[in-house]
């Protein structure tokens, strides 16, 4: 029994040595190596690890485009995150109605969704050209010019353009998490608050809502750890143009780090990144691990 | 009721389309002459169809999509491998405290920008000579996908009652034999799923082939793509026949293995 165990023990290590060696270089070693990165004075394609403490921060903070791109992520947040689920949320509801064809719609919903970023922006610059682009021609075609734009190429319009994009490629995952989540409440819940003449109104308020929490949230993180480190998009879209009005922080990070060589500086961005995701990610993994122990 | 039902088939048509309008423009616009795309509106199919953008599109990008063939290939089954036999180790090896720290410790890396290990990444697999080759892109891609196939497979064999392998270890059953025996066989679902997730994941990935490598040796289809714009600019012909060639895979996926797919976002999987 001692050997069988101790065979165990043996095996459990060789099975999970792989995984642990690559995720302790890959991800904590390489995370260490940034921050460490960023507290020193490295420029150019040569390394230098001369120690300058909190010196790019204090740059960082003084930089008009980092609260640029801090201001910019956090509109994207608080439009594209919403309204991400309230759009997933609304076609899962809508396809939760016993729909013929129903796999065929969801197809079509979740297709944007399993494209690249580099298809999508691709097409999405298409779709906002000005001058021959599908979006103004469609308008002009639908007597409904007051919609026309000249979408990514009006500071004013880019970011918010961006976003739309993003909700369209992301709606079709957040329905599918609902439609699951909808699907997992069961039919015994309904049938008795229907037998308590529960109104449609009310069965969504006091039954299906509160069902929703733990779609809505794990939801909730993906699309805020998104948001974070959004970047293929926007860099094949607009390269954070025209102007600074479509930067976030991801794409200043890429700009300074490899078109500038600044990549202390780029570390430094990368840094407070990080720590943004980890305020996000924490707590949802704490509180996940909490409900697993009840 | 029935002009309910009516309404609710007009929404979800209407929807359709909307969701459908840019893949759609894209295919009209990949099957016209230069001409003919400033001619004719975007939304309008012209017939006969016109090849020529799918040639010139293909010809610049069959070397970067071998590229990504080939180490998409390897790094999902090398990802879907190790995701497989550390899931197994977490979840019937090892048992209590330690198993859900070490998947803490591994699936942490789900969440990870990719922005805050860029730099790093780059000098790790320069020092190692992996710099602008398909070894590098496997390497790196395997390194990342583990996390999420660790924690599908975790959550897969969680469900796998104890009791099998139990009777397995009382027949005198090494745990290698066990996986290979008992565990393997029954997790073919668990690998079908975690396999095209990844494959898809892989493949549309961007920031790492950008960054990772330079010349056509390793570069990948997306990265070609996103240079054909600068390179074709306002030739949207080729660049709608490019973009939906390097669709092509994933679409592929949607349409056919769409609810395997599916089935792995809905365990707690995330893109980009």
């Amino acid at each position: 029994m001692r050997s069988k165990l101790r065979e165990e023990s043996l095996y459990s290590l060789l099975f999970l040595t792989p995984a642990i060696a690559l995720v302790l270089v890959f991800v904590y070693f390489a995370i260490a190596w940034n921050v460490y990165i960023s507290f020193t004075d490295w420029k150019g394609l040569i390394p230098s690890y001369r120690f300058v403490g909190l010196e790019n921060y204090r740059t960082l903070f003084h930089d008009p485009v980092f609260w640029t791109s801090f201001r910019n992520n956090i509109i994207l947040i608080i439009l594209f995150v919403p309204g991400s689920l309230f759009i997933g949320l609304l076609l899962a509801v809508l396809l939760d109605r016993k729909i013929k064809f129903e796999n065929g719609f969801r197809t079509i919903y979740t297709l944007p969704f399993a494209l690249s970023f580099v298809v999508t922006a691709t097409l999405w610059a298409w779709m906002y050209d000005p001058s021959d682009g599908v979006l103004n021609t469609l308008f002009s075609m639908l007597h409904l010019d007051f919609l026309k734009s000249n979408w990514i190429t009006d500071p004013h319009v880019a970011l918010y353009a961006v976003i739309l994009a993003l909700i369209w490629q992301f709606s079709g995952y957040t329905m599918v998490i609902y439609l699951a989540g909808l699907r997992s409440i069961s039919t015994e819940q309904y049938e008795a608050a229907i037998i308590d003449g529960a109104t449609p109104l009310q069965l969504y308020r006091y039954v299906i809502i509160p069902q929703l929490k733990k779609p809505t949230l794990s939801a909730f993180v993906v699309l805020m750890v998104f948001s974070l480190k959004a970047f293929d998009f926007i860099w094949v879209l607009t390269s954070g143009g025209p102007g600074t009005s479509t930067f976030i922080l991801a794409v200043e990070m890429y700009k300074e780090t490899f078109a500038k060589t600044k990549f202390a500086y780029g570390a430094s961005i990368a840094t407070i990144l990080l720590l943004l995701s980890f305020a996000i990610v924490l707590p949802y993994l704490y509180w996940s691990y909490r409900g697993e122990k009840e | 009721m029935r002009a309910g039902r009516l309404i609710l088939y007009v929404v979800l048509i209407f929807l359709a389309f909307v969701y459908l309008l840019p893949l759609w423009s894209a295919i009209t616009t990949s099957l016209k002459t230069g001409k003919q795309v400033t001619m004719t509106t975007p939304i309008q199919l012209v017939l006969p169809p016109y090849f020529g953008a799918y040639k010139t599109a293909f010809s610049e990008l069959r070397k970067p999509i071998l590229n990504s063939l080939l180490f998409t290939t390897f790094a999902t089954i090398f990802s879907v491998m190790i995701g497989s036999i550390t899931g197994y180790a977490l979840s019937k090896l090892l048992k209590g405290s330690t198993s859900k720290k070490l998947l803490m410790f591994i699936t942490l890396g789900i969440f990870l920008p990719y922005q805050s290990i860029l730099i790093p990444l780059l000098r790790i697999i320069t020092k190692l000579g992996l710099y602008n080759t398909i070894p590098g892109m496997i390497l790196t891609h395997t390194a990342y996908g583990v996390p999420i196939t660790t924690l599908l497979f975790t959550n897969y064999y969680h469900e796998v009652p104890d009791e099998l392998i139990e009777a397995a270890k009382v027949d005198g059953a090494s745990p290698l034999k066990i996986y290979t025996s008992v565990v393997f066989p029954i997790s073919i679902p668990a690998f079908v799923v975690t396999a095209i997730y990844q494959f898809t994941n892989i493949w549309n990935d961007y920031l790492f082939g950008v960054v990772l490598t330079r010349g056509e040796e390793a570069m990948p289809a997306t990265v070609k793509l996103a240079n054909l714009k600068g390179s074709f600019v306002a030739n949207w012909n080729i660049q709608m026949a490019g973009a939906l060639i390097v669709a092509i895979p994933t679409l592929f996926i949607m349409i056919v293995l769409g609810k395997y797919l599916i089935r792995g976002y809905t365990s707690g999987a995330v893109k980009g």
